[in-house]
């Protein structure tokens, strides 16, 4: 099946990523060309396969308790006040 | 001063008196002051290497414990935090940024009195194999400085094979160790994930990548890999492997081991006569070895790529979330900004390549595309993993060339993505699925060097390593001039 992404469509998720470029034509042609490659998936015959994914069993995992980090990490923001980072405005 | 000794025959020249850390820093510095304003391995060194190597000479000198590395200098690709310097990836949004702790593998190395002597250049956020993709300009290949040296840990090699450390640690989430290793002729590790803590190393593909060593000598590979391996707290994906040593018996030799020649990594489209050449070169000397060489076909591995690039791309775009000018890359103040285009400002300093991978990895995952791209892309990955369980219940190790082709000029290829990808071709298997797997320099075809790959099952470096040792002592290449 060929890929019938479009140029409109990728743009879009670029806007979503927060990726607004002045001029993004160039880029949006080659991440057509990657998709296009993706299309090889098509072929592999693995529509039936399981998605396995990796456990790491509960025990396993460090206690859930509070460490201390020791340091202060608001110093190494350049824009804060207190204990509050300062970002912009939600619309 | 032998510059290029291994990090072996270094610590006995120590232990022997036969120079000082700091005469070997010392000439090491001037070598790289000498050199790298060419081949542009290093985005920075580091200016306290005499004062550590003074006080590494000091402990000998007074007879204290010494660690093991002995004030050698050790080169990091500037991915992997140090507490109080900067890491910046080699990317403009992380031009000023300061790491607030260190990594697992640095404070290890440190603690063994390695040297730090610089951070090396790599592709922006490790993204690429040719280290054409820096913000700071692509390191050059010591063999011929017109061509690459791989990527992304390009600095890496380079600074190995040109001399100007004696090993270096890169990153490997599709063949970054292995690529740069086979392009600059010298010895490059991606241990089995989770063997090595990732723990400071800025996450690009975290579900696949590792950090490993890059070295003159396979035992050098070894040495490093006893030092920087083992569970870690901060790392809940590591894996305590009991202390093993990986030098110990590194001799064995291969006799009556099974190795498969992967199929699909020997007919593939891409790959060069010459390089094809050199794999059966080596299959021959196994065999001469006495190990028994057969094909085996891993059906997948076509669609390793795309997979590779599909998972890898959401990861990154869910990792590269963090560069808002808020947290990381701030450049200026966030009033009179709306919150998109507040964030949409600091993207804007990422490079080419970056953002290509983020617009894909915002892509395939989405609704209405993720059953084509994503889902199937773990597929592919989860059919892998079951083929190559089933190829290591009959064989040892697997072989095949680490890159299909050699090195290629700078700008012949950067402008065709899907043939970048392509290069990938036989080095991305071993991060899908996890296991372990090493570029062993092999031969120099028209000035350009040649690595072989062998791979071997999940947790197998002793014996990887040790196949790697047994192939490495066949050859003897010549020594690249600078």
């Amino acid at each position: 099946m060929k890929s019938l992404v479009n140029e409109e469509e990728i743009s879009e998720v670029a806007k979503l990523m927060k990726i607004d470029l002045e001029d993004h034509s160039a880029h949006i042609k080659r991440v057509q060309k990657m998709l296009e490659y993706f299309d090889i998936l098509d072929k592999a015959n693995v529509e039936s396969e399981e998605i396995t994914v990796q456990e790491i069993e509960l025990d396993k995992l460090r206690n859930d308790k509070h460490i201390p980090f020791g340091k202060n990490l608001l110093k190494f923001l350049k824009s804060y006040q207190g204990k509050y980072v300062k970002a912009p405005k939600l619309n | 001063m032998n510059l290029g000794i291994s990090a072996l025959n270094y610590v006995n020249a120590i232990k022997n008196n036969e120079f000082t850390v700091e005469e070997f820093i010392f000439e090491s510095l001037e070598h790289i002051n000498h050199v790298d304003e060419k081949l542009h391995a290093f985005l920075r060194i580091n200016d306290s290497a005499i004062k550590n190597a003074k006080e590494i000479d000091a402990k000998i000198k007074s007879n204290q414990n010494v660690g093991r590395c002995y004030g050698m200098p050790i080169s990091i690709k500037d991915n992997i935090c140090i507490e109080g310097s900067k890491t910046t990836c080699a990317s403009k949004v992380l031009e000023n940024f300061i790491s607030p702790y260190t990594s697992t593998v640095i404070s290890k190395l440190h603690s063994e009195d390695a040297i730090i002597i610089g951070k090396t250049n790599l592709d922006e956020f490790a993204m690429g194999i040719s280290t054409e993709f820096s913000a700071y300009g692509p390191s050059k290949n010591p063999w011929n400085n017109d061509y690459v040296p791989g990527g992304s840990s390009g600095g890496s090699g380079v600074s190995v094979a040109a001399n100007e450390c004696i090993a270096s640690l890169g990153s490997d989430t599709g063949g970054s160790i292995r690529n740069p290793a086979s392009f600059c002729s010298v010895v490059g590790l991606k241990p089995t994930y989770g063997l090595v803590s990732r723990y400071g190393l800025v996450s690009y593909a975290n579900s696949i990548e590792q950090i490993g060593p890059m070295t003159k000598t396979v035992e050098d590979s070894a040495f490093l890999l006893n030092i920087i391996s083992g569970i870690d707290p901060n790392d809940n994906t590591t894996i305590d492997n009991k202390n093993q040593d990986y030098l110990n018996n590194i001799d064995a030799g291969v006799s009556g081991k099974k190795i498969g020649i992967v199929t699909e990594m020997t007919n593939s489209d891409g790959l060069s006569t010459d390089v094809l050449d050199a794999n059966n070169d080596a299959i021959k000397t196994f065999e001469k070895l006495g190990a028994n060489c057969e094909q085996v076909s891993l059906q997948m591995v076509p669609y390793t790529v795309a997979a590779y690039y599909t998972i890898t791309s959401t990861e990154a775009g869910s990792n590269l979330a963090r560069y808002d000018n808020v947290r990381y890359g701030y450049e200026f103040d966030s009033s009179g900004f709306e919150f998109n285009s507040y964030i949409s400002q600091a993207r804007s300093k990422l490079g080419p390549e970056v953002i290509r991978r983020m617009i894909l990895g915002g892509f395939v995952p989405s609704a209405g595309h993720a059953g084509k791209y994503f889902l199937k892309a773990l597929k592919v990955k989860s059919k892998l993993i079951t083929e190559i369980k089933h190829v290591f219940e009959k064989f040892d190790f697997l072989i095949s060339p680490t890159v299909p082709i050699q090195p290629f000029k700078f700008g012949e290829k950067i402008n065709d993505p899907v043939s970048l990808m392509m290069i990938d071709f036989n080095t991305v298997t071993a991060n899908l699925t996890g296991i372990p797997a090493i570029s062993v320099p092999y031969k120099i075809t028209n000035g350009l060097p040649i690595g072989i790959q062998i791979m071997a099952n999940h947790l197998g470096e002793h014996s990887l390593l040790q196949a790697a040792y047994a192939l490495e002592k066949t050859v003897d290449l010549p020594e690249v001039s600078i």
